[in-house]
């Protein structure tokens, strides 16, 4: 299945791209597909998305297709064929 | 000598020309702590809440925090306290830079104008004298070269000016009052009273050791909490790389950016505009930073032209960005850079301007109302440009502009144009999108207003955790929390950036560090809604109901049309009546006897 993520903030300054493309197997979560950018990209996704207690960072933002994962499975949320993610690493303005 | 806990006060009466000073008691200084809560408290106990906000009558209060001009992290804010001709309400204005902290230095925790010159006048507060002096030769002039020329009479570089520029002068009802150049007072247009007193500007040098406090003991606190500051991910690393505009883009993809006057939810040129665009097209110059600050949020700034400024910050991106359907970074900042300049509030005036072009466009407006100007069209990089000098100057329909969106589609026959509350235009977040804001906008003691209890930080950021955008169960009770912690912020003279990394225990903490209050953090947030509570006591008393705390008709009935917000209306009526009833006022949104009683408040 196609995943695409689209990168703001302070990744953008770690990969120097704005989204990236990602072909996946089936039946996999939010935290397989932060593993695996971290296997690409020197784990700075799971230091910045993923708290010690293996739980969502705080401040930290994983949308799909618009939604919280905060309001879905969290980490565990599932990923469809054509999910655009969008991710931000603890984040405020006013 | 300052001295916290005893509020000294210059008083300065416009119509006479004179000044006095005048000591607060100290049991008022407890009760109301300063900045915000104080200044409200002296306001509503002087002037009668029905009064012109343009008459002399006004009181025109700059007030420091009891901590402002400490070494506590941020703690250089200052409020400007009067009742607001925009609104009709209470307003009350915060602004950091250096200007608030040279005020203790000087000498003073408050300064309160009262009445109105003959002539353009200016004060000067210098080696511990003050003096009224002539402005008739910077009266016209922006507020960059009024800064300057100022500084220079003074004698003194390091003086620290707040004033107004032409906008104020010509009482433009959201004029700011802008300090240190950049930074701005900017809503509910305290500027526009400054004008109406034909009182140019405040020119302050002070000395650091008339300012007496027990150093030790808050430098223990202190370097606790800037450990935490840094540490945090946002004060720590997101607002001082990409500032308060990174959230262009956090805001765009959950479906809550208000777009082409609130017409959609989300922006196709966000991309462009959004903070991330700032640093890669090369706009961002450096990151700066006010007294006393760790964070740096703010953006000094350069145009390919060579023009350089401050800003856009994310609101003043918004307003003249997604609000009015640009995505013209180089125009956005160019308006920005012009509202500093002439003295102007960037969200109202990008968002009137939005209104206007929803005027124009639906036939409301006609061509020949705008003589030679462009077209006032959604995307048009121009318009935003020419009518932000048209307003502050009110030339043509710059003059209809300068009243806000509020009276401007009145005159023009749509008064549902306006994205305002209590007259003063929305924010950059959609009620709808974002139900806890929907109940902050319409309570806000000032109007339209995303400072008066900022749910966008559990509701979206997750920050101190993440709530349900659209759950409206346990809003009325966030609301109420986050508008009386937001009061004591604004009254301690912190910057609310800090609360992101901070808690009431920590301001608790800083509080009782400085005095002998010794407060629990129960007895602090009581303090927070005693203040709320006089504000609104002002606004009732000030001709204001019930019927005022409501959001404009199209985020209340017609659903968000796009994004992933889709379909959602703000739910106001299923949050007011227990977000009342937990504030202790009746159903009419008046605060009962025992409540009243029970904060220490009287019938005004």
């Amino acid at each position: 299945m196609a995943i695409k993520v689209k990168l703001y903030s302070l990744f953008r300054k770690y990969i120097d791209d704005r989204q990236v493309e990602l072909d996946y197997e089936e039946n996999k979560t939010i935290r397989d597909l932060i593993k695996s950018l971290d296997d690409k990209y020197d784990s700075v996704f799971s230091q910045k998305l993923i708290g010690e207690d293996e739980a969502i960072n705080p401040g930290a933002i994983i949308l799909v297709n618009g939604q919280n994962i905060h309001h879905l499975d969290k980490l565990d949320t599932e990923l469809k064929d054509g999910d655009i993610l969008a991710i931000f690493p603890p984040s405020a303005g006013g | 000598m300052s001295k916290i806990g005893e509020a000294k006060i210059l008083r300065v009466d416009l119509t006479k020309g004179e000044t006095k000073e005048e000591t607060l008691a100290p049991e008022m200084v407890k009760k109301y702590l300063g900045g915000r809560g104080l200044a409200s408290k002296l306001l509503a106990d002087e002037i009668d809440p029905g009064i012109d906000a343009l008459s002399p009558e006004n009181r025109l209060i700059f007030a420091n925090g009891l901590l402002t001009g400490t070494n506590a992290s941020t703690g250089g804010r200052y409020m400007v306290v009067t009742k607001g001709p925009l609104t009709g309400t209470i307003a009350s204005s915060n602004s950091g830079g250096y200007f608030g902290a040279e005020l203790r230095f000087a000498g003073y925790d408050m300064i309160v104008f009262q009445g109105k010159s003959e002539k353009p006048v200016y004060l000067q507060l210098m080696d511990g004298k003050a003096e009224l002096k002539d402005a008739s030769h910077v009266w016209g002039k922006k507020v960059d070269e009024t800064t300057d020329i100022l500084v220079e009479e003074s004698g003194d570089e390091r003086a620290k000016v707040s004033c107004i520029g032409p906008a104020g002068e010509n009482q433009v009802l959201f004029a700011s009052i802008m300090n240190d150049k950049n930074r701005a007072a900017g809503r509910t247009g305290v500027g526009a009273v400054m004008g109406s007193k034909n009182l140019k500007a405040l020119v302050v040098r002070g000395d650091k050791s008339n300012f007496d406090y027990d150093k030790e003991s808050l430098m223990k606190v202190v370097k606790k909490q800037t450990q935490i500051l840094k540490d945090d991910g946002v004060t720590g690393e997101g607002l001082p790389t990409y500032g308060t505009k990174v959230l262009d883009n956090i805001i765009n993809e959950t479906g809550g950016y208000p777009t082409r006057n609130f017409q959609e939810a989300t922006f196709e040129g966000t991309e462009e505009i959004s903070g991330e665009a700032l640093v890669e097209k090369g706009y961002l110059q450096k990151k700066k930073a006010c007294y006393a600050c760790p964070i740096a949020c703010g953006r000094d700034t350069k145009l390919p032209s060579g023009r350089s400024g401050e800003g856009p910050e994310y609101e003043t991106g918004w307003s003249f960005g997604a609000a009015c359907g640009v995505n013209d970074l180089n125009a956005i900042t160019e308006a920005n850079y012009m509202c500093n300049e002439l003295g102007l509030d960037t969200i109202s005036a990008g968002a009137t301007i939005a209104a206007a072009m929803e005027l124009y466009e639906k036939g409301h407006i006609d061509r020949e109302k705008l003589n030679n100007g462009p077209e006032l069209k959604f995307g048009s990089s121009e318009a935003i440009v020419y009518y932000t000098k048209a307003m502050a100057y009110r030339e043509g329909i710059g003059d209809d502009l300068a009243l806000g969106s509020a009276r401007l589609g009145e005159k023009y026959g749509m008064p549902g144009v306006s994205m305002a509350v209590k007259k003063q235009e929305l924010p950059a977040y959609d009620p709808r999108a974002l139900q806890g804001m929907a109940l902050n906008y319409a309570t806000s003691n000032r109007g339209g207003c995303h400072v008066r209890g900022y749910l966008v930080s559990p509701e979206v950021l997750g920050v101190p955790e993440k709530l349900d955008p659209q759950d409206l169960d346990s809003k009325p009770e966030w609301a109420k929390t986050y508008q009386d912690l937001t009061a004591l912020i604004d009254s301690i003279g912190v910057c609310l950036f800090t609360s992101f990394a901070l808690n009431a225990d920590d301001y608790c903490e800083l509080v009782n560090a400085v005095t002998d209050y010794d407060l629990s953090t129960d007895e602090f947030m009581e303090i927070g809604d005693r203040i709320y509570t006089l504000e609104r006591q002002f606004n009732l008393e000030a001709g204001l109901t019930k019927a005022d705390d409501t959001l404009p008709k199209r985020l209340l009935e017609e659903g968000i049309p796009d994004g992933p917000m889709k379909g959602k209306v703000a739910h106001l009526d299923k949050m007011l009546p227990k977000y009342y009833e937990l504030r202790g006022w009746d159903e009419n949104g008046v605060p009962t006897a025992d409540t009243l009683n029970k904060l220490g408040l009287e019938v005004l």
